[in-house]
């Protein structure tokens, strides 16, 4: 499978890891993976006029006749809302004046649904089952919301993906909860409450470790999770992986393909763990 | 009202129909959006309440709120609105408006330096984002510490400023579209 590759702003900062894994783990699956030419900014969410956004997702849709897929899940639904938006004949044909080259339809895809999809049931493959360990699935907003291909309020694709890997999902309310990302710099107090009841629920429900389909998500669940702990008093403790990086250590990858020592709050002993667990076994 | 303020007062109206939809019009008020909105309790007014407020002209009071740099674009609300509206997309349109019209607080001059950022280098550089950020907004030198604290000794800022080829384009793009 050849897909283009949108890996978005934060490959080159904040997300590094998730950038990192998924390029080790399509290598891994044998999805070939080409970088999308030139790419620009999806206008994330501060991008207020639509019409503008729309106009940035389409010069991106542009660059290939390939289907797009993205880690990010900010970058996809704004790519996916887009596509909407230029269903309206006038708007397209005024975009179209002002592009280089012309939108003309695409297809965009997300990097979970790519990789649940080349990944078989009992996947020899996976060299590593998860066993015994317990995965919160988050999926924030934007996988789901609003154009995603999944439930937008109750999804169920990631405790798919994550008994594929022989690990239990654990399912939080706040699973398609608001991270509150988006308003951390401006809004810091709103968005840390939001933050923290998800982290608090995790603890609470026992979750090893905690997935995540967006960086976003993951800035404010593993970046800012000890100043979450200081400013709340509670130790929280949980690494935060991007489902990248988990499907990744299921298949053997090491921490270096994945980024793992780029995680704030370190997953290594969460690793080990499962090492241990299936020498036990053999 | 004077009479002269109908048509600025209509033409707000008209303006947020445009940008979020004729659907507006078919709001009942229900109050769904505002209960599914996970900033809901530190709004006033309160996004059912901005909806009505736009339909029915007030301009004023619905551009000049902490409401609309209140919402996280969760899309919560559209996704469940009975009657197909988006009520993220009316606050967009407001930002989008009060931006253009030269709103300039904390909250909208990160939007406006986040769009200089897309003008100038095509993708977004964290780094002068964020030093642009807290000369209008200090107070958030603590919490950009801490997290420059957190990502820089893991390699997670980028240093060189990324600039793409197609910028002239994607400047187009901005001034054509953004009217």
């Amino acid at each position: 499978m050849k897909l283009a590759y949108y890996p978005g702003c934060v490959s080159q900062s904040t997300g590094k890891e998730m950038d990192l894994s998924t390029r080790a783990v399509c290598a891994a699956l044998g999805i070939e993976l080409v970088d999308l030419p030139d790419w620009n900014c999806c206008g994330a969410t501060h991008v207020s006029n639509e019409m503008v956004a729309a106009g940035l997702a389409a010069r991106n849709m542009a660059q290939t006749d390939l289907p797009i897929m993205t880690p990010c899940s900010i970058c996809y639904s704004n790519l996916r809302s887009a596509i909407l938006r230029l269903e309206e004949p006038e708007f397209r044909e005024k975009l179209n004046a002002v592009l280089d080259r012309k939108y003309s339809g695409a297809v965009i895809r997300h990097a979970l649904d790519v990789i649940l999809e080349s990944l078989a049931k009992k996947d020899e493959r996976i060299v590593l089952p998860l066993r015994e360990m317990k995965v919160a699935s988050y999926y924030g907003c934007l996988l789901t919301r609003p154009a995603g291909q999944y439930s937008p309020q109750f999804p169920t694709i990631l405790e798919e993906l994550i008994r594929r890997l022989e690990a239990e999902p654990v399912e939080l309310r706040h699973k398609t909860a608001c991270c509150g990302g988006p308003i951390f710099m401006p809004q810091e107090k709103a968005a840390d409450d939001i933050a923290f009841a998800i982290l608090s629920e995790a603890k609470e429900a026992g979750a090893d470790a905690i997935v995540t389909v967006c960086p976003l998500c993951h800035l404010m669940l593993d970046a800012k999770q000890k100043t979450l702990e200081q400013k709340k008093g509670l130790k929280i403790g949980i690494p935060v992986l991007y489902v990248t990086q988990l499907v990744g250590i299921a298949l053997g990858l090491g921490p270096e393909e994945l980024g793992l020592m780029m995680n704030s709050v370190s997953p290594m002993g969460m690793v080990e763990r499962a090492y241990e667990r299936m020498a036990e076994q053999v | 009202m004077k009479a002269g303020d109908m048509t600025e007062e209509q033409h707000f109206k008209q303006e947020v129909l445009r940008l979020a939809g004729p659907e507006v019009l078919t709001c009942i008020q229900c109050g769904t959006c505002s209960a599914s909105c996970p900033t809901a309790h530190l709004m006033n007014p309160s996004i059912r309440k901005l909806v009505k407020l736009c339909l029915e002209g007030g301009k004023e009071e619905a551009l000049h709120n902490e409401t609309l740099w209140l919402c996280t674009s969760c899309l919560l609300c559209t996704v469940r609105c009975p009657r197909g509206i988006r009520p993220k997309a009316v606050v967009s349109a407001l930002k989008d408006i009060a931006e253009r019209e030269g709103e300039r607080g904390k909250d909208a001059s990160y939007e406006e330096f986040f769009l200089k950022q897309i003008k100038d280098y095509g993708r977004i550089n964290e780094l002068p984002l964020t030093a642009e950020f807290l000369l209008v907004y200090p107070e958030a030198a603590v919490q950009s510490m801490q997290m420059g604290l957190e990502l820089l000794p893991r390699g997670k800022m980028a240093i060189n400023v990324d600039r793409i080829k197609g910028q002239d384009e994607v400047r187009r793009i901005v001034q054509e579209l953004r009217r």
